[in-house]
């Protein structure tokens, strides 16, 4: 038996694949990023030459890169924050109850497997400026606003929307995490702190919400690294126009500077994008597990 | 004791806010079932009205003009294409990282699991760049592998927990019978750990069905265009085409719902296992 499980050529073949697909697909090209965004590329020529921290300087005097940036942040504290609220509420309410938990569950979890693209669309005609809620503010008499065509503002109205549709459409994922934590907390704890005449507000502050928050390390993680990426949901619902609504989050603005008939081709600046994009995807995940690093209690 | 059931207060007031809940949920989905049968002047005059007549040409002009037939193969193919790899090299190597023995299993496992925390987009230049040279780009064999790599870190990680929970004495006895190491993988260890296949399988399968960066950047042929990208060149920047959109949005989003309906348990056990055990 150990003389089997310890058969070097076996063992290469069965990891072989996946390592190699590994290097070849994502760590070379991660290193090739690193270099591109040191570089500026020549269209013409179709060669790359080494600018040092070029690229990164002129993102800095960026004003598109600034409002990506912003807005960016801006949808990273938001999911953040409001998906660790509506989660742990619905999860905690949902372990609650016991008639139709699944069919709340499911439902609200839906979305999640949606393809964004589509669901996109959806939202973009519900908040278009004539047609759809503002059609239906109309006949109670509202004039309702612009939605996604409002520009004014520090954070614009349609960034707000666009946040709101996002929390609509992954909240589920936030309320099944801690829904599985929550119950995996034993009764007895609950049992015992009722005997103790504690109430059930009392046992959600001092029981469950110590027990959740290793959870809340992962879930926020996800959600950090998710809004970070955010991109079908926006391209969806705004397509091109995110430039001229200064609506652009670092991934649309990316995919523009990149490949877009019209900005197009600026692959060095681009990967200078890509790789302000994973340092904040691993600085966020970072600070959030330092934020929920728990000793794990004995459930 | 009193058996009696005392409704509480409490307890009304939270299936009241659950249910307000679901309508946010469902209303949206629902509606649009019914706008994709409304004419196109009646999607602008009565939006949230019962439609007067269902025009279920709508479909069949949706279908036609947006070439969804075309864009379904394609996703098809690439999906069932990297489902059936993920779901063989991912097994294999998590067997091998879970139950053989080697000095670098750890550093193997790490290794893989760093994929989960990179973003696409921070290799789409790169590879867009290569793959031209070597002519992966407008080729839907372009997408598969992409798709496959950053399936790889979920399923590697689900199945090797289910490979570690099998018995240690199932596989010896299955040696004292005289199995190879093929055997033991392919007839005992892959149909013991079908949950785990199944599971990583599906969330496998929605979510590259959903896809929409990579599709959009490494495939410009129409031909070759997969579901979402189809479902975004409904919008044009002059004009809108509502009557043949929703009916679209129903095409791409139903195959989804129905997979859903019948295996949302399982689904959302494998989702939420796949994270809990991170």
């Amino acid at each position: 038996m150990d003389k089997l499980l310890r058969n070097k050529k076996v063992i290469f073949i069965f990891v072989a694949p996946a390592l190699i697909l590994f290097t070849l697909v994502l760590f070379i090209p991660i290193g090739t990023s690193f270099y591109y965004a040191l570089c500026n590329y020549d269209k013409a020529t179709r060669s790359y030459h080494f600018i040092g921290l070029g690229n990164f300087t002129k993102l800095a005097k960026d004003p598109t890169m600034r409002i990506a940036l912003k807005n960016s942040l801006f949808f990273l504290f938001f999911s953040c924050i409001s998906q660790l609220v509506m989660g742990l509420l619905l999860a905690a309410l949902l372990t609650n109850i016991t008639k139709g938990r699944n069919l709340f569950k499911n439902v609200i979890y839906l979305p999640c497997v949606l393809s964004s693209a589509a669901l996109g669309l959806l939202w973009a005609f519900l908040f278009h400026a004539k047609v759809g809620i503002n059609n239906l503010l109309l006949q109670i008499g509202i004039k309702g606003p612009g939605w996604l065509f409002e520009t004014k503002g520090f954070i614009t109205l349609p960034m707000w929307v666009i946040a709101f549709v996002a929390l609509w459409q992954y909240v589920g994922q936030s309320m099944m995490l801690y829904m599985a934590q929550i119950s995996g907390i034993s009764k007895s704890l609950y049992e015992a702190s009722y005997i103790d005449g504690a109430s059930k507000t009392k046992a959600f502050r001092y029981i469950t919400l110590p027990l959740v928050k290793p959870m809340i390390g992962t879930a926020m993680s996800l959600n950090a690294i998710g809004s970070l990426k955010f991109f079908d949901l926006i391209y969806a619902m705004l397509g091109d126009k995110t430039e001229n609504l200064k609506m652009d989050v670092l991934a649309t603005y990316l995919y523009r500077t990149g490949f877009s008939s019209k900005g197009g081709n600026h692959y060095g600046k681009a990967s200078a994008i890509g790789v302000v994009l994973v340092v904040l995807c691993l600085l966020a995940t970072w600070i959030i597990n330092k934020l929920f690093k728990t000793e794990n209690y004995e459930m | 004791m009193n058996k009696k059931k005392k409704i509480k207060a409490s307890t009304v007031v939270i299936y009241v806010f659950l249910s307000l809940m679901l309508v946010l949920y469902l209303a949206p989905l629902v509606w649009i079932g019914l706008t994709s049968f409304k004419s196109r002047p009646e999607i602008y005059k009565a939006p949230f009205g019962w439609p007067t007549a269902f025009h279920f040409e709508n479909y069949a002009m949706a279908w036609k003009a947006g070439r969804l037939g075309i864009a379904m193969m394609n996703s098809l193919f690439v999906c069932v294409i990297t489902l059936i790899l993920t779901m063989v090299i991912g097994s294999m190597a998590a067997f091998a990282i879970a139950r053989m023995r080697w000095k670098l299993a750890g550093a193997a496992m790490v290794y893989i699991l760093i994929g989960m925390m990179i973003p696409v987009h921070c290799v789409l230049i790169p590879l867009f760049v290569r793959f031209a040279k070597i002519g992966l780009s407008n080729n839907l064999w372009g997408l598969i592998l992409p798709y496959l790599t950053f399936s790889l870190p979920t399923c590697v990680f689900i199945m090797a927990g289910f490979f570690r929970s099998i018995p240690n004495e199932l596989l010896e006895s299955a040696c004292m019978d005289g199995c190879s190491i093929f055997q033991m993988f392919f007839k005992i260890c892959f149909p013991l750990a079908r949950t785990g296949l199944f599971v990583t399988g599906l969330m496998t399968f929605i979510g590259n069905w959903n896809e929409l960066l990579l599709a959009l950047v490494f495939v410009s042929d129409d031909t070759k265009k997969t579901l979402p990208v189809a479902l975004t060149k409904f919008v044009t920047p002059y004009q809108t085409n509502y009557d043949k959109m929703f009916p679209a949005i129903m095409i791409a989003i139903i195959p989804t719902i129905v997979v859903y309906c019948m295996f949302s348990n399982q689904i959302v056990d494998g989702l939420t296992t796949g994270a809990v055990k991170g």
